[in-house]
């Protein structure tokens, strides 16, 4: 039998991961996934590394059935999980049986759902990272009756026909209520706008069309520059609060080219941008005043949450010998690879 | 942002130390770290560094780098060969009538120049240059082309740049290389780095074709 999950229905879904980190100093953006907390919330449910590679789902509904018995989560915007018809929960670890088909389906409360694979997919990497590039024309096609080859399956353990759920993980859901909050802290141009600046923080604005994975507009009274002249072309930050056309407001995503020359009035944080990972277009956001202190102590909460509940499902998943096929330290190496050792098989 | 009265010296500087941090040892809570001009963009992960630890790194990279300030690497030179106007250049005329050139002034100054890669840019490693001399500094589109193939040689402002890749791009575009900047299965991605030096040298469509598709090396 083979490794893989076959898709059935592919939405608008790519394979990504956290982000190339090499890129940026060679002129390509981070990228990678664009709800980072979500996609760490999901391999952590999995007991993955927080870099494994996973599923983004954007909008658009998915369906795929694995060949072996996988554990999978899904994290990211509130949807409907199915496997074989049957509901399941979100932000949970499932196991899906081998020919068993799972499927998300009607996203809402948000734009962005995250699948994570117990021992997550073998894809190809560029500088590291296996997210998709469009300039580059690199990552992972998902298509109708591609298979996703993984790294490892789950042992026969998992016995969920005998009653209780297997796990219990509590994990705290972000809160999706209109109007969403996003924080900014000053960015380096914010002199250039004067007192105008304030309107970004007392005006709401309204998601625009034209948004995507490089950038969000954002519709409302924004801010004026108050100079003129060029700003030779820099690096600019993924969160970069700006207006270029002096019309709208645009906050630079993930998948931004990393140098421009538009002045930076401020910079959205990460839970920030975890939020405006999930925004579609018409929803309402209010920027929030921050300091680069509180939205450190901020992010650094939050991951602290993250790493424990990793360490949760790693002790629940060593108990109930579900690394057997790859135990020890190789779960962390550094390759991100899982290499199955055949001593341990049950 | 480096401020000093020497332009060389802080692009000099804002490359050194983008190279000195990552070869630091905890250079893995960098996630991305972008030398231009005049400035070095640092983004760090806020749980693996504080914001004090990064700034006391950044000044001891500085301090090192005054040190051995002496030392300067030497640059590789490459050729690109380039067909200048036509299809491949739609804007050559724009620009040379904005400065009150002929086309074969404009296509003589940029020739006529060796340059230096100041840094790698969007969309994709394109190497960024300073521009020839121009009486007039060139604005970009008023609407970007929503695709422009790889290979093409444009100016902006001041600045020069050829595409890797096909992307968009708001830049006037005077002529298109044959060769092959980029290759997304080798290590690294792109021949060239911040401080070597190209000239650009004009071809017919003949040598266009015969060379299409030809990577670019260095000369030996």
């Amino acid at each position: 039998v083979s490794q893989t999950v076959a898709i059935i229905q592919p939405g608008h879904t790519v394979v990504t991961d956290l982000g190339r980190t090499r890129g940026p100093a060679l002129g390509m953006p981070v990228n990678g996934a664009l709800d980072q907390h979500a996609a760490r919330v999901a391999n952590a449910l999995v007991g993955n590394r927080p870099d494994a590679p996973l599923l983004e789902l954007t909008a658009f509904d998915f369906a795929a059935r694995p060949e072996v018995d996988v554990l999978i989560a899904v994290t990211g915007a509130r949807a409907q999980l199915t496997v074989d018809d049957y509901a399941e929960p979100q932000w949970h670890p499932v196991l899906v049986r081998a020919g068993q088909s799972f499927a998300v389906t009607h996203l809402h409360e948000g734009l962005r759902a995250y699948v994570a694979v117990f021992g997550s997919f073998e894809v190809p990497r560029l500088l590291g990272s296996c997210a998709p590039d469009t300039v580059l024309g690199f990552g992972t096609q998902v298509r109708a009756g591609s298979r996703l080859q993984l790294l490892r399956e789950v042992p026969r353990v998992i016995q969920p026909e005998l009653g209780a759920p297997l796990f219990l993980f509590d994990v705290r859901r972000p809160d999706m209520t209109q109007p969403l909050v996003v924080d900014v802290v000053d960015g380096p141009d914010k002199a250039d706008f004067g007192e105008t600046v304030r309107r970004l923080f007392t005006d709401r604005f309204r998601v625009g069309r034209s948004s995507n994975h490089v950038g969000l507009r954002f519709e409302g009274d924004p801010p004026v520059r108050q100079t003129t002249g060029e700003v030779l072309s820099r690096g600019v930050p993924v969160g970069a609060v700006e207006v270029p056309a002096g019309t709208e407001v645009l906050v630079l995503l993930r998948g931004r080219g990393v140098t421009a020359g538009y002045p930076v009035l401020g910079v959205v944080s990460e839970p920030g941008l975890d939020i405006l990972a999930q925004v579609r277009p018409g929803d309402l956001v209010q920027f929030r005043h921050s300091t680069i202190d509180e939205a450190t102590a901020q992010t650094r909460r939050r991951r602290a949450e993250v790493d424990a509940l990793a360490g949760r499902v790693q002790t629940a998943f060593l108990a109930l010998d579900l690394f057997s096929l790859a135990h020890g330290d190789d779960r962390w190496s550094a390759s991100g690879t899982h290499v199955p050792s055949t001593s341990h098989h049950i | 942002v480096a401020r000093s009265a020497d332009r060389e010296l802080d692009w000099a500087t804002v490359h050194a130390l983008a190279a000195w941090l990552t070869d630091q040892p905890g250079a893995v809570a960098f996630s991305g770290l972008i030398p231009t001009y005049d400035s070095l963009l640092v983004e760090f992960d806020p749980v693996a560094a504080t914001m004090r630890e990064v700034r006391s790194v950044v000044a001891r990279g500085l301090a090192e780098l005054w040190e051995h300030r002496s030392r300067q690497s030497v640059g590789r030179h490459f050729d690109v060969p380039v067909v200048y106007g036509g299809e491949d250049g739609p804007d050559l005329g724009f620009v040379a009538g904005l400065e009150g050139w002929t086309e074969e002034a404009l296509i003589a100054a940029h020739t006529g120049k060796t340059y230096v890669i100041r840094c790698y840019g969007s969309p994709a490693a394109s190497p960024m240059m300073d521009a020839p001399d121009l009486p007039v500094p060139v604005p970009r589109l008023k609407s970007p082309r929503a695709t422009v193939p790889e290979g093409v040689v444009s100016l902006a402002g001041r600045q020069a740049v050829i595409a890797p890749a096909s992307a968009p791009g708001g830049w006037q575009v005077i002529g298109r290389t044959p060769l092959v900047l980029l290759n997304k299965n080798a290590e690294p991605l792109v021949p060239y780095r911040p401080g070597d030096t190209l000239r650009f040298r004009r071809i017919g469509s003949e040598e266009f074709e015969a060379r299409r598709g030809e990577p670019l090396e260095p000369n030996s």
